[in-house]
């Protein structure tokens, strides 16, 4: 099976573009960052990527078959350690999501176990034998989703459990999940969720943002997105340039190397520069669909779909937090915020996709 | 492969859903980015920067020989942001000890501000430099300084009330400090601070530059102004009256070089309770008074011109007593029978005025106190000056006749005396006087001057005027001479109507003008002493003696060339008492007929009022050593620990008193005499 294994059917495409995006998250780390505690981010986050990049490696040379078989195992282990999150856990802004690792490091745990979902929802899904998916089976995928999804919630860390969500629903709905059921789904979605949140008063939002979610928003609810989207605002059409943003420069946007670095961007870069980094993921995840559709069996196409979904879902909720059209929920930008678990997971998911393109002519 | 195809399938519908999302995303951040761009920028640039308006130096006033009086030195003020404190209780306490001020009462009104979401608060403004030190070295970030002038004045209260004051902005609420206001104070420069999330200021970019006030030179001449407030002060106190003041004017130029006013105040300090509320008021042109015999002198030269009446024309005195229009007046002090003209001035002889008066008529004295610039401002440069009051001649009574040519139903200011005793001494004509000489490096503008006398009007005037400071008979005799220079002048004292009662009291006006030397006069000193009592307060007694020590200094401190022998002159200080026979008074009881002739009354003395000797306490500031430093930098130092200094010459500071490392008492000043 490894002589079908070539450096040469790596989905190059793809890396550049994350090498690119990588990039310009450094930059702007460095930008955002100067004169502050966190200056020392920009060159923390390249050897985070480095790294990143041999775990890519790593995920890439396992076979994505030998992983789905051993599904089991990870999906023990990670409910294990999101327990074991509440016991050691490191506890930042009121929640405990860090387990300390040996010399100084900390893993956020539920990063890593959006891998192991998205297996889990790829291998389950491939175990399924009947064309059209039944209640039954739907809700037993869901339940093994919800365990660790519950857990993370608990953290609290509502942001990072809801990114769960996007894989189950896109591998159901493309396992053959009823119309009926999609229909439902969708109608109840549109127009319960958006005409209840719009009857509720403004405090109310803030409360219910603040209940599900009460440790993102220390300094009063809001005040982040207002900043935020003063600072998008502000940038224009062309931005003001590099290290050149005032908002960000002067501190009024919290955390603008993590959760707002794309904000940050914003700011500094205008709106050309937010279109072309937008065109940027844009051509990232449909090079991930490319390689769900040209995968060699539905299991490939599990993960790239998943994979393509978690992307998707990330970009969308944290572009729409910064300018204001989701509530501040703490998901970062992928490959761009600072933080070494997000590039790292991010990254194995990638060595995922390419795990398998170069399997795509095994069968 | 039916699977896959409807795989396929759905993958276009997520797909499609997915765009939508994206689509509605990007128009969101089109319309941040691109349409609203203006709005959120505009709310970044309020947030982010703040307006700091950067004080421009408020104009330094300078009299004529560049001595100055007012100026201003750059001084520290403390604010706060309440709604930032940490601990209201903690940071009254830290600032209360400092600042010597009141706890509670200070934790009370940030409390107040707190509550009322007020952002800023004044805890001191204008504190010492050594408070600022202690704050500043606490280094706490919600204790801030403002820089703030702090307007000085050297000479404490020489020439108060012409100078004026500022209010805690800085802006003039009185005297030349408001008259030229714009002018002193500059057009304050603009910046604008970027500060950070904590309000920190990161860069500051200049906006407009500050520009400094420009300098006023005045005509004063702090010398003789010094010397004029000396005598005014005393010769009020001795004499119990209320308020006085001098005018010393060049009459040639109409330069004033002296403008006293008592009482005084010190415009160092702000007002404050207790203190005197005539104070601020410049008496010489904001309290007119009825002047009396003064006044003669206008009738006389209305006389000399428009009469065939001269110094030697006898006048029929009626041995003290006229009846007019059934009203019959008295002399003050017994009676003459014919006598010259001259003499109806130099013994200043009611009814005889009132003779010349009935023959210059109704219209030509209303003319000639017209042209003497009666009735009307001068307009110099000070606010609230009076016009004085002169009634229409459509409103003249029969009676009035007669009044006015003895100095009654006019009222005037000692300022428009001055104006009127330097058209007899510069030989007829009206100047203006002015007391600004320079705005910055250019000459003041003045009006020219306009003849309203011929010479030889006023060189007769003037020798009459010297009749009654030199002849025995005058009343201006003993009083107004001076050592080594002739002199000549008017008495006046008028009696105060009581506008209450209806009727003339027994206290006076009484004023002299007068001009040295005679053959050239090259000063004009009029002096008035408001609220005199009995025969002791009239002009000659009270306010000659004024005119005579002022004069002196004043023709001294000009090295005008003596015209007399230095030989010593008896004045009243030195001589004999005179009797108290010279008839000064105007009588004014036309409208009373059955009033008498004003009564003798004995002169109540007191002992003049020594100044009351503080208690000694022991503590107090120690006296700083000024010695060698220059005006300026004793002022700046003085200002830093908040002590009281009087500043006196030019140059390098060499004799000071208190001496240095004394203690410096409650109300006591240090006095700095600087040479060079």
């Amino acid at each position: 099976m490894s002589r079908y294994l070539s450096v040469r059917d790596m989905d190059w495409t793809l890396l550049v573009i994350v090498l690119v995006i990588c990039s310009i998250g450094v930059l702007q780390i460095y930008s955002a960052t100067r004169g502050t505690v966190w200056q020392d981010a920009w060159w923390k986050q390249i050897i985070y990527i480095s790294g990143g990049l041999l775990l890519m490696w790593v995920a890439v040379s396992v076979d994505y078959h030998t992983l789905m078989n051993h599904v089991g195992w990870m999906y023990f282990l990670s409910v294990l350690a999101l327990l074991a999150t509440f016991l050691i856990g490191k506890q930042v802004f009121g929640s405990r999501r860090w387990i300390p690792l040996v010399g100084g490091v900390h893993l956020q745990v539920s990063e890593f176990v959006k891998l192991v979902i998205i297996l889990l929802v790829a291998r389950f899904l491939t175990d399924l034998k009947t064309e059209q998916l039944e209640a039954r089976e739907m809700l037993k995928i869901a339940g093994l989703v919800g365990v660790p999804m519950a857990l993370v919630i608990k953290q609290p860390d509502l942001g990072t459990a809801l990114t769960y969500v996007p894989v189950l629903l896109v591998g159901l709905f493309l396992a053959g999940m009823r119309w009926k059921y999609v229909l439902t789904g969708a109608v109840l979605f549109v127009l319960v969720l958006p005409v209840g949140w719009h009857f509720l008063k403004d405090y109310q939002k803030a409360r219910l943002v603040s209940f599900l979610d009460p440790d993102r928003d220390p300094r009063g609810t809001g005040y982040q997105m207002i900043q935020s989207k003063i600072a998008v605002g502000a940038g224009g059409m062309w931005g003001k340039g590099v290290a050149k943003g005032s908002q960000t420069q002067l501190r009024f946007l919290p955390v603008p190397h993590t959760d707002f670095i794309f904000s940050a961007f914003a700011e500094e870069h205008g709106f050309v520069g937010v279109v072309g980094v937008l065109a940027l993921y844009f051509v990232l995840i449909m090079q991930t669909v490319q390689n769900a559709q040209t995968a060699p069996d539905r299991a490939g196409m599990y993960i790239c779909m998943g994979i393509a979904a978690l992307f998707l879902f990330h970009v969308l909720v944290n572009v729409g937090m910064v300018v204001g059209r989701m509530p501040v929920t703490g998901i970062p930008l992928p490959l761009m915020s600072a933080g070494g678990s997000s590039i790292w997971s991010n990254f194995l998911l990638l060595g995922l996709v390419n795990n398998v393109r170069l399997r795509r002519f095994v069968n | 492969m039916d699977a896959r195809a409807e795989a396929n399938r759905r993958l276009v519908w997520l797909a499609g859903a997915i765009v939508l999302w994206a689509f509605c995303l990007l128009a969101k951040i089109l319309s941040i980015q691109v349409v609203h761009h203006a709005d959120y920028a505009a709310v970044a640039r309020q947030q982010q920067e703040r307006l700091v308006e950067i004080p421009a130096p408020r104009g330094t006033i300078f009299d004529r020989s560049g001595e100055p009086l007012a100026m201003s030195v750059p001084m520290d003020s403390v604010f706060v942001n309440p709604l930032r404190l940490p601990d209201l209780k903690v940071a009254s306490e830290i600032l209360s000890s400092i600042l010597g001020m009141d706890r509670d009462q200070l934790y009370g009104r940030m409390k107040w501000y707190q509550d009322n979401h007020r952002g800023f608060m004044w805890v001191k403004r204008k504190i010492t430099l050594a408070e600022a030190q202690r704050l500043r070295s606490l280094n706490l970030e919600w204790i801030e300084f403002q820089t703030e002038s702090q307007r000085h004045y050297p000479g404490g209260s020489v020439a108060a009330q012409v100078l004026g004051s500022v209010d805690r902005e800085e802006h003039g609420n009185w005297g030349i400090e408001m008259s030229l206001d714009t002018t002193l104070e500059g057009i304050p420069g603009t910046a604008r601070l970027l500060t950070d999330v904590k309000r920190r200021g990161i860069d500051a970019r200049l906006d407009n530059e500050p520009h400094a006030g420009e300098s006023i030179t005045l005509t004063i001449d702090s010398r003789i102004q010094f010397a004029a407030e000396q005598a005014i002060a005393q010769a009020v106190e001795e004499h119990h009256a209320q308020t006085g003041s001098v005018v010393v004017m060049n009459p040639n130029t109409g330069e004033i070089l002296a403008l006293a006013s008592y009482p005084t105040f010190d415009p160092n300090r702000p007002p404050h309770a207790g203190e005197d509320p005539k104070a601020r008021i410049n008496q010489a042109l904001s309290s007119p008074f009825e002047p009396g015999s003064v006044f003669k002198v206008v009738t006389l030269s209305a006389a000399l011109e428009t009469t065939n009446l001269t110094p030697d024309s006898i006048i029929n005195c009626g041995n003290g007593s006229i009846t007019l229009f059934g009203r019959t007046i008295h002399e003050a002090h017994g009676g003459y029978g014919s006598i010259p003209m001259r003499m109806v001035l130099v013994r200043s002889s009611n009814i005889g005025a009132i003779q010349i008066g009935l023959r210059v008529g109704q219209n030509n004295l209303y003319d000639y106190v017209r042209r003497f610039g009666f009735g009307q401002r001068t307009g110099i440069q000070l606010p609230a000056e009076s016009p004085g009051i002169l009634r229409k001649l459509t409103r003249w009574q029969p009676t009035s006749l007669p009044s006015v040519a003895m100095g009654h139903e006019v009222s005037v200011t000692t300022l428009q005396l001055a104006q009127a005793c330097a058209v007899i001494a510069n030989g007829g004509l009206l100047v203006r006087p002015r007391i600004i000489l320079r705005k910055g490096d250019a000459p003041y503008p003045s009006a020219p001057p306009r003849r309203i006398l011929q010479p030889e009007t006023a060189i007769t005037m003037r020798q009459m005027m010297e009749g009654v400071v030199v002849l025995p008979q005058g009343t201006g005799h003993r009083y107004a001479r001076l050592e080594g220079y002739t002199s000549g002048g008017k008495t006046g004292s008028a009696q105060i109507y009581d506008y209450a009662a209806r009727h003339y009291t027994h206290s006076y006006n009484a004023s002299f003008m007068g001009f040295a030397p005679v053959t050239n006069p090259a000063i004009v000193v009029v002096a008035t002493v408001n609220g005199t009592h009995g025969t002791a307060g009239f002009g000659g007694p009270t306010a000659a003696p004024v005119f005579r020590v002022v004069a002196q200094e004043a023709l001294r401190v000009l090295d005008v060339p003596k015209d007399l022998p230095d030989e010593p002159v008896t004045n009243v200080a030195e001589g004999p008492k005179p009797l108290e026979s010279e008839d000064d008074v105007a009588i004014a009881d036309l409208a009373d007929p059955s009033a008498a002739a004003i009564e003798q009354r004995a002169e109540t003395r007191m002992p003049p009022a020594g100044p009351v000797p503080s208690p000694v306490v022991p503590d107090g500031p120690r006296v700083p050593n000024f010695q060698g430093m220059t005006m300026r930098a004793v002022v700046a130092t003085a200002s830093e620990k908040g002590l009281p200094v009087l500043l006196d010459g030019s140059g390098i500071a060499r004799v000071q008193q208190p001496a240095a490392g004394a203690i410096l008492h409650e109300g006591e000043r240090i006095r700095v005499l600087f040479a060079r």
